[in-house]
């Protein structure tokens, strides 16, 4: 090995750790905090550990801010996902004219401040009588579409359609193409679409507080409420770890399934074993 | 299953294009037969299987399975299966799951579609690879699974685009065995679109040669090579010696004299063509040999040699075998068998030209024949 191979390695080595050490540092305090039952300063740890801080929260209705996080993250990557998709797939494949207009207009979310987004859109639909759950939904599905579609572009333009004909010759319906070649095909863009979505509705805090008009109270609202007005550490501490935690879980997962779909036995010890290749989205026929 | 296919007076254009791909094209595939479509690049031939398959629309023209017209079935219900250069196999599924897509497509059980997918791999002597993804076989391999995916899905019509090509020449024969094999067994209906020319002739009862979007014959390969219907084909399929004449009572009139064609056809203008595998090389002193010339150029072609002789009506070429030991510089004799000169019009298609080896043809001066009237393997008087 050259001494330049291995000054390069050894570079690479330092500057993942480096990485890591900056996303994990800021999480230390925040686990102490949530754990710490007394700390007090000067001292570097707590002096007493405990779960004030989670039964704080609970108090708090961290639980119910919990399950409106989660189903504003699904419906948001319910929606955004299928949208994001088709718009990728129209303008990947040029169904539509001014595709490059229509591609700006699509990561307009991203380059406009979501404050002006968010009050334009409020006015509009409180205008047009939307309730806030349906006008929350919408909103944060715009939002999200920019990532969605951008992943699935990138997808689609590695994916041959000729594999679509070849299907159809084979006796597939335009919607077993769908089902059984396409979606499978692309899960693993899907998946990451759908985790980007589920992170804009999950983490959203200034649209759901101005189109949710206060109705929906969800862990980023809960963690600014009590970061900004208690004082209690511990507390804003729990809420904070319950904010981070399900996306990092699914993070977490999703990886593994990942790693467990390229890394598995090309052959099955069972004949009449089919194990479907996709553990994302089935490929069983 | 098999059936019979009917293209009539198809022609396609594509968008943008100034000219159309196909135009007026007729092709009719007996049920059991094998056809090729043989023709240069862009000639039309995968829009044909595209129309065929009902992934392309034809502008007119009617396609017919089986006597019925299939113009407004989607592919999925024209009972067509097709294979293409590239396998294409789905990488999500497993081998065994890729061979047993069409029977599952067709409404099969799971478990039926498998048993039957078991058995066209056995077909496809891969016995025992069902379990596999599709990354882990060799090219060679995924192509016979494609193969046998495509058996699988039952189709009225095989359509293959030209599917060996990608392969290595030793595969390839594999590949054409295997392929005849599986026609002596299931005697399905095939449509193969090649520019290959052995491969055509080893795999199809008939070869349609379709050049400028149009079939410009079509016939077996004997027919064909012995009698080609024009310069354009006759030069397609790669014959280098072009003698421009006019033919006067039977006899083809040129620069290298009289020669006697059999079935000369009417007086008038008209070009002999000879293959270069016909023309015989001989001593100079021979009494057969018609032409005298000066050996240009050897072409090693493997067992034989493509020999370009200089005379003075212009280059002839011949093909020499391993015992003939001809060096350049050399003054040879040549020899061409009347029986095996064809005599075509003078007409020409451009594109055809563009893929195959242009032919160089003589000139109409000069003086240097042996005799004034060709003899050597006929006897008949002009």
């Amino acid at each position: 090995m050259s001494a330049r191979t291995t000054v390069g390695r050894a570079g690479a080595l330092g500057s993942q750790v480096s990485l890591g050490v900056w996303f994990v540092l800021p999480l230390i305090p925040i686990l102490l905090w949530a754990t710490a039952r007394s700390w007090t300063f000067p001292r570097t740890l707590p002096e007493e550990w405990g779960f004030a801080g989670a039964a704080d929260a609970l108090a708090d209705g961290a639980a119910s801010a919990f399950v409106s996080s989660l189903i504003l993250g699904l419906v948001t990557a319910a929606l955004a996902t299928p949208a994001g998709a088709m718009a990728a797939y129209a303008l990947a494949f040029g169904r539509i004219r001014h595709h490059r207009r229509i591609s700006l207009l699509l990561l307009a979310p991203v380059f406009v401040p979501p404050f002006v987004i968010v009050m334009g859109a409020n006015v509009a639909l409180l205008r047009l009588h939307v309730p806030p759950s349906v006008g929350l939904a919408l909103v944060l599905m715009v939002t999200a579409i920019p990532y969605t579609t951008f992943i699935m572009r990138s997808a689609f333009a590695s994916y041959d359609t000729r594999i679509e004909e070849d299907a159809r010759t084979l006796g597939a319906s335009p919607g077993h193409v769908l089902l059984h070649i396409r979606i499978p095909m692309l899960s693993r863009a899907i998946t990451a679409s759908a985790f980007l979505a589920f992170l804009v509705g999950w983490s959203d805090y200034v649209i759901t507080l101005l189109i949710g008009g206060g109705a929906f109270v969800t862990v980023p609202i809960r963690v600014a409420a009590a970061a900004s007005g208690t004082g209690n550490e511990a507390l804003v501490a729990a809420l904070s770890v319950a904010a981070a935690a399900p996306p990092l879980l699914l993070l977490l997962t999703l990886n593994m399934m990942s790693r467990h779909r390229t890394s598995s036995p090309r052959e099955t010890a069972e004949p009449s074993a089919f194990t479907p290749s996709s553990p994302v989205i089935g490929a069983r026929i | 299953m098999n059936a019979s296919l009917q293209l009539t007076d198809v022609s396609r254009t594509h968008k943008g294009a100034p000219t159309p791909v196909l135009g007026g094209f007729d092709l009719h595939v007996a049920a059991g037969d094998a056809v090729a479509i043989l023709g240069p690049s862009g000639s039309g031939k995968t829009t044909v299987l595209r129309l065929v398959a009902g992934l392309d629309a034809p502008d007119t023209g009617d396609i017919r399975i089986d006597g019925a017209s299939v113009l407004t079935r989607p592919p999925e219900q024209r009972g067509i299966a097709m294979l293409a250069q590239r396998p294409r196999l789905f990488p999500h599924m497993s081998v065994l799951d890729n061979v047993a897509f069409g029977p599952r497509m067709t409404g099969a059980s799971r478990r039926e579609a498998r048993r039957q997918a078991e058995q066209y791999l056995d077909l496809v002597q891969l016995p025992g690879l069902g379990r596999r993804q599709p990354s882990t076989l060799s090219g060679g391999q995924q192509q016979r699974v494609a193969l046998a995916r495509a058996l699988a899905a039952n189709p009225a019509v095989l359509l293959l685009d030209e599917p060996f090509s990608a392969l290595d020449p030793s595969l390839r024969a594999d590949m054409h065995q295997l392929l005849l094999e599986l026609r002596a067994l299931l005697q399905p209906t095939i449509v193969l679109v090649t520019h290959d020319h052995q491969e055509a002739v080893l795999l199809a009862d008939t070869i349609a040669i379709l050049i400028d979007g149009q079939v410009h014959q079509q016939g077996t390969a004997r027919q064909i090579y012995d009698q080609p219907a024009s310069i354009t084909v006759s030069r397609f399929l790669g014959c280098l010696n072009e003698i421009p004449g006019e033919v006067v009572s039977g006899c083809h009139v040129s620069a290298l004299g009289q020669i006697p064609v059999p079935q000369a056809g009417p007086n008038g203008p008209a070009t002999l063509v000879i293959r270069q595998e016909a023309v015989r090389l001989v001593e100079q002193a021979s009494t057969a040999a018609t032409v005298i010339g000066r050996v240009e150029r050897i072409v090693p072609l493997g067992a034989r040699s493509l020999v370009e002789v200089a005379t003075s009506v212009g280059p002839l070429f011949a093909e020499a075998s391993s015992g003939q030991d001809f060096r350049t510089g050399d003054t040879v004799g040549i020899v061409l068998p009347t029986e095996q000169c064809v005599l075509l019009p003078n007409q020409v298609s451009v594109s055809a030209l563009s893929d195959t080896a242009r032919p160089v043809r003589t000139s109409t001066s000069g003086s240097s024949r042996r005799s004034s009237t060709f003899s050597a393997g006929s006897n008949t008087e002009c």
